[in-house]
């Protein structure tokens, strides 16, 4: 509190005006001290967060039963030159999952610029709750494919977010992904993440992945999925496509443990 | 109805409502500057990719799940694609092979049946096959089973089969030195796959037959640098195989173990035991280049029949020396490949099209193989280990395109082998298409 008011309690020292001309302010203030504080406690080691981070993944995902949720799948061409971004395809799935291996799925739209003319992208469903396109880099088996680093910690509120920056190991192929994810430390949950591919995972049809984001959000005190996006470059251009493709997934409308029953999983079931 | 299917699902009138359940969750005052934080991300990802990241427009979405749920639930929504192709296959053994191909897929089920049809004009047979696989999810573990028949070519080297580019070679220049015989039969596997290991029980009925020559021609009129053809011991072989792959503990390796048996008590005209195993990793140093060692050890007990045997010679153990140069029943190679990840011509600002980036490798390499010759060479004892005169030495360099498929790591290779310590061999140059860790089975 001190500190804060010695903070604010900034005074100026007024220099006498001269004759004529702009006044001169001279700032000494800004100082403060506060005392030290030797920290004794030894410092959270990585390999100590990259654990908490897999049992607090294990842990969100042990805590979910069963999930309801609005998936929405988008294609868009993106822009160039003077063409704006145009939407391919939109697939909208109403999806019901119950551990351990029930989903069912209802699509409730389908968009399509050219219907019928195939090429279009399809999502399925597994029951899992796992959420592994956001933890694959922070699963105990993982641990020895990717390197970590902290980028930072950034104090939000009560909140305390690790930045962790991860790259996997291996330099043949370039099918596994380095990025940063976000870490909420009240649950060692990852809340964001970025991914990057440093090199083209597929030279012959892909200049590269320009950007990938992963988010999720709090819905009933329970970390999930809030949207996926994804961007990449064409080496050369296709017809339908262009030169840059947009795909995203997006998730909405969550129900989470509500107890769905098993017979609606049944088939030939109705409600 | 619907009033039903929400008590079902313990949902409550939510569902209904106008406003969706998100929005409510969503515009929420943020309770923690925690949520401020990720919305302020969460906009500027929205201004980076614009439409695609534009809200769900929902009308109409209540309805449609009201229609939806009308209907009773048969399961996953699955199409079944149909797919076809041309089907073209060139070796000294069949000639021209013609063909066609078509599958048909359905990965909601997991259902997979395919097969070709074709006609060798070499060897004026009816050339093909069929399978029909069916996976299942378990788990961590994907269960696969494939039941297959097939009257084809086959190379004599069961390790390492490498069709597509021994019919460029074949075709183009009469260098393929593979040998070949034919294989004609049934074969079943099981396989299970894990995050870092996978299993596989496999048993097959096929009768063997040895293929002589038929084509000599090739497009650029050379002379066949391989003009005779191995004559594969003829008769049936019932076999039970496994083969299994997994990571090693501690260490950055991956181990290969693949067993097969053929016994007369099951029938086969054959009597062997053939095991072969292999180590390999990767270790990457810093961000630019990676090493790549691997061993692998193969012995062959009982019949010494020529397609159980074990050869040395192409991209995928000696490089110096042409496919399938050299055989026995015994193996042992060591190579270590060392890769460089960066992009030599965008190192040495030559510019050239985003799609070819060329990589630069080393390798050295040391093999040996011993026991009974396939060749019908004198050959030698059939011990545990080669003597230290059979060891062939090479090292050499790569010219590597990745075009990351088929495989993540599959490469084109432009290699040059030099030999060195006793490989009284010349240097040699080739062309082969292989994974980084070939000696390993892929998963």
């Amino acid at each position: 509190m001190s500190f804060l008011a010695a903070l604010f309690a900034v005074s100026l020292a007024a220099v006498p005006p001269p004759a004529s001309g702009p006044t001169l302010a001279v700032e000494d203030t800004m100082h403060t001290e506060v005392p030290e504080v030797l920290v004794r406690a030894p410092r959270v080691t990585l390999d100590e967060i990259l654990d908490r981070v897999a049992r607090g993944e294990a842990r969100r995902d042990s805590l979910l039963h069963d999930v309801v949720f609005t998936a929405t799948l988008r294609v868009v061409r993106g822009a160039s030159g003077d063409r704006p971004a145009q939407l391919l395809q939109e697939t909208v799935n109403r999806v019901y999952k119950r551990k351990p291996d029930h989903v069912r799925s209802v699509e409730l739209r389908r968009w399509e610029i050219k219907p019928g003319k195939g090429g279009n992208a399809d999502i399925s469903f597994s029951s899992s709750t796992e959420e592994q396109v956001v933890n694959f880099a922070f699963r105990p088996e993982a641990r020895r494919d990717y390197r970590y680093r902290i980028v930072g910690r950034d104090l939000l509120g009560d909140h305390l977010i690790y930045r962790i920056a991860f790259e996997p190991r291996s330099l043949i192929g370039a099918g596994d992904p380095g990025g940063m994810v976000w870490v909420d430390t009240r649950d060692f949950v990852i809340v964001r993440q970025e991914l990057d591919f440093s090199r083209s995972p597929v030279p012959l049809i892909l200049k590269g992945v320009d950007r990938v984001v992963i988010e999720r959000q709090q819905v009933d005190g329970h970390w999930v999925l809030r949207r996926l996006l994804m961007r990449v470059t064409l080496t050369i251009p296709i017809p339908r496509f262009g030169r840059s493709v947009d795909m995203a997934i997006q998730f909405d409308d969550y129900l989470i443990n509500h107890g769905i029953d098993e017979a609606f999983f049944a088939r030939g079931a109705k409600p | 109805m619907i009033r039903q299917m929400l008590s079902v699902l313990g949902v409550g009138l939510a569902l209904l409502a106008s406003v969706p359940s998100n929005a409510r969750a969503q515009d929420a005052p943020a309770d923690t500057t925690l949520h401020q934080f990720l919305r302020g991300l969460s906009d500027s990802t929205d201004s980076y990719f614009g439409l695609t990241a534009a809200p769900l427009d929902t009308a109409g979405l209540d309805s449609a799940l009201v229609a939806g749920l009308e209907h009773p639930w048969r399961g996953p929504r699955t199409r079944t694609r149909f797919s076809y192709g041309p089907v073209y296959q060139f070796s000294r053994v069949d000639g021209t092979l013609w063909g066609a191909s078509a599958g048909l897929s359905n990965r909601g089920r997991r259902l997979y049946l395919d097969g070709d049809l074709g006609y060798a004009t070499g060897a004026h047979q009816w050339l093909g096959g069929g399978s029909l696989g069916h996976g299942h999810r378990r788990g961590d573990v994907y269960w696969y089973m494939k039941i297959g028949g097939s009257r084809r070519g086959a190379s004599m080297d069961r390790d390492n089969e490498e069709m597509r580019i021994a019919t460029i070679r074949a075709l183009v220049s009469g260098t393929d030195h593979q040998n070949y015989l034919r294989r004609e039969g049934f074969d079943v596997s099981l396989s299970a796959q894990g995050s870092a290991w996978y299993s596989a029980l496999q048993c097959r009925d096929v009768v063997e037959r040895p293929l002589d020559v038929t084509t000599r021609w090739n497009l650029t009129d050379h002379e066949l640098e391989s003009p005779t053809n191995i004559a594969a011991a003829h008769g049936r072989a019932r076999e039970l195989g496994f083969e299994t792959r997994m990571r090693l503990p501690v260490l950055p390796l991956w181990g290969y173990l693949t067993h097969q048996t053929a016994d007369k008590a099951f029938g086969s005209d054959f009597d062997y035991r053939r095991t072969r195993v292999a180590v390999g990793g990767e270790v990457a140093v810093g961000r630019h280049v990676s090493f790549l060692p691997q061993l692998a050890y193969g012995r062959l007990g009982g019949d010494p029949i020529p397609q159980a045997s074990f050869y040395l010679g192409g991209a995928h153990s000696l490089r110096s020396l042409p496919s399938t140069s050299l055989g026995g029943t015994g193996l042992a190679l060591a190579r270590l490949d060392i890769i460089g990840a960066d992009d030599l011509l965008a190192l040495a600002h030559i510019p050239h099209p985003a799609m070819f980036p060329l990589q630069a490798g080393l390798f050295v390499a040391s093999g040996a193989v011993w026991g009974a010759d396939p060749f019908g060479g004198p050959g030698s004892p059939s011990a545990s280990w080669p003597d230290k005169n059979a060891w062939l030495s090479e090292a050499g360099g790569s010219l590597l395109y990745r075009p990351g498929i088929p495989d993540d790591d599959g490469y084109f290779r432009l290699n040059y082998a030099h030999p060195i310590g006793a490989n009284a061999g010349e240097a040699r140059w080739s062309f082969s298409y292989s994974r980084a860790l070939d000696l390993l089975r892929p998963f």
